[in-house]
């Protein structure tokens, strides 16, 4: 692209690279490089010297870049403050956004309550000893609405909805989206394979050091 | 007042005071048609100031033999000249002249050195909160803030984060009081006192407002909270959401369902994540954060 750009700019580059190897080369031919080779290299440093002779050095200012960038604007923020926007007169009070517990109180009392949940779910299958499908689903279960809670959280918080509501409804439905992957994935996995509590049970399993090196740990998970 | 800004008056102060660095004669500010305050305000909430390197340091005037000399950056920006990059300008301050906290040491940057520097300060003592700023990377009260004896530690001074600046230490606080404002912030009843006087409370009701009256709304918890930072337009923000428990916790008060469901949404109340940055930065020494979670907890069930 820059040689597209700035052809004068690679030709320089070339001028310069190909002077570093040929003193390289001057050097090394000294002890063992075959004389073409280094006179093809010379040819090339030649017409180098032609093109410079053609410019002269002293209008090429030294700062310019050698390559130049692809963009010509200024280095760009994510997402930059804009300028400030005050919602009705300055001595109005700030609106009031409707009352809806759902997202508000019982959101957030729905979300503790599994944020408790899962501990018990967690240790219970290690603690007994025993697995059961019907508490390794509820763990699974309790890990997808566990993620996808929090990741909404995190949604709501960077990506306001006023100033980017299409970003927002993107990264929304992106999230329903990995929701429902890691749903159906963590369904094949529970009927066809070990299931989630027996596969952290083998990866989670403290060897003797010759025998880690021996065996692959995960050979009875496939 | 008004015969100072004359234009007479201003030639005569000049001329009183002909020892004054260039950059202490300030040109007054003058109304434009058409302000090009968008480009300032973009500048100067974009860009991270022009570091001190690059600006001139601003000596102590009166040196002494024995000076212990400490170092003062200070982030600089003036709306009069919006296009101008924000900028810290560094002062230099011989400790034994100055005051114990940051804030005589900004009155006497102002008041000997460069008379152009801005801040609110009005009661010296830690009661109004005009004085918030960021000090050291700590959003505290100036008035309160002890200047770090240690002159090798060279202090550095910043409006409250993530504030549209009006100049200099100047933040613009109209969101945090017309938030304030929306939370209804005054005693809401209906009955009358059974005797028809005022309103009394028991000493143990008084005494579930301790922690609570006290706040005196600087915006310091405010603006040291990132969920704030990012969600100023609906999130409340911790000192409004203590004056709204201070209104909740008022046993006189009889509104206390409807202040809950003003709360009961998505972004009002719960985008306070517990980072409690409000309680640590607090300089009445408050604890917003246990407002919040009490808040929480009323409004559970």
């Amino acid at each position: 692209m820059a040689s597209v750009l700035r052809p004068a700019a690679i030709s320089r580059q070339t001028c310069s690279l190909v002077s570093n190897r040929t003193a390289l080369l001057q050097q090394a031919s000294r002890t063992r490089f075959s004389e073409t080779l280094r006179t093809s290299y010379l040819l090339r440093e030649s017409r180098c010297l032609s093109t410079t002779q053609r410019k002269s050095p002293s209008r090429i200012p030294s700062n310019d870049p050698v390559a130049a960038p692809f963009h010509t604007s200024a280095r760009r923020q994510i997402l930059p403050p804009g300028p400030q926007v005050i919602e009705g007169g300055v001595n109005d009070p700030a609106p009031v956004p409707p009352t809806s517990p759902t997202h508000g109180s019982y959101h957030w009392v729905f979300e503790r309550a599994m944020s408790a949940a899962l501990i018990p779910l967690t240790i219970a299958p290690f603690a007994a000893g025993s697995l059961n499908p019907v508490m390794d689903a509820l763990l699974c279960a309790g890990i997808i609405i566990h993620s996808h809670i929090g990741f909404q959280s995190s949604i709501i918080d960077y990506v306001p909805d006023k100033r980017l509501p299409k970003t927002r409804a993107f990264f929304w439905w992106a999230l329903r989206a990995a929701t429902v992957v890691v749903a159906i994935g963590f369904f094949e996995f529970e009927t066809n394979d070990v299931g989630l509590t027996e596969a952290i049970k083998k990866i989670w399993t403290a060897k003797r050091k010759e025998d880690s090196y021996v065996e692959p740990v995960l050979r009875g998970v496939a | 007042m008004a015969a100072l800004r004359t234009p007479t008056s201003r030639i005569l102060l000049s001329s009183i005071r002909p020892a004054r660095s260039s950059i202490a004669i300030r040109s007054y500010a003058t109304v434009e048609l058409n302000p090009i305050r968008k480009v300032g305000e973009a500048m100067s909430a974009t860009q991270p100031p022009v570091s001190e390197k690059h600006t001139p340091t601003i000596q102590e005037p009166t040196k002494s033999e024995k000076a212990k000399t400490k170092t003062f950056h200070v982030y600089r920006w003036s709306p009069d000249t919006p296009t101008e990059k924000p900028k810290m300008q560094s002062y230099t301050l011989d400790l034994n002249k100055t005051g114990p906290m940051v804030l005589d040491a900004l009155i006497r940057i102002k008041n000997e050195v460069d008379p152009t520097l801005t801040f609110r300060r009005s009661c010296r003592e830690g009661i109004c909160g005009s004085c918030a700023m960021n000090i050291d990377g700590v959003n505290t009260l100036a008035c309160l803030c002890r200047i770090p004896t240690d002159t090798t530690h060279q202090t550095r001074i910043y409006p409250l984060p993530h504030t549209y600046v009006v100049k200099d230490l100047v933040p613009d606080l109209t969101q945090f009081y017309k938030q304030y404002k929306s939370i209804q912030p005054f005693l809401q009843r209906t009955t009358p006192s059974p005797d028809g006087r005022e309103t009394r409370q028991s000493p143990a009701d008084r005494k579930k407002l301790d922690g609570l009256y006290e706040c005196i709304l600087c915006a310091c918890c405010s603006t040291s909270c990132p969920s704030y930072w990012w969600n100023s337009e609906q999130y409340l923000g911790p000192a409004v959401l203590l004056q709204s428990y201070r209104w909740l916790a008022d046993s006189r008060d009889e509104r206390k369902e409807e202040r809950k469901a003003m709360l009961d949404n998505s972004m009002s109340l719960y985008r306070c994540h517990t980072i409690l940055n409000c309680s640590r930065t607090c300089p009445k020494g408050l604890n917003p954060g246990k407002a919040i979670a009490e808040i929480k907890k009323s409004m559970a069930f």
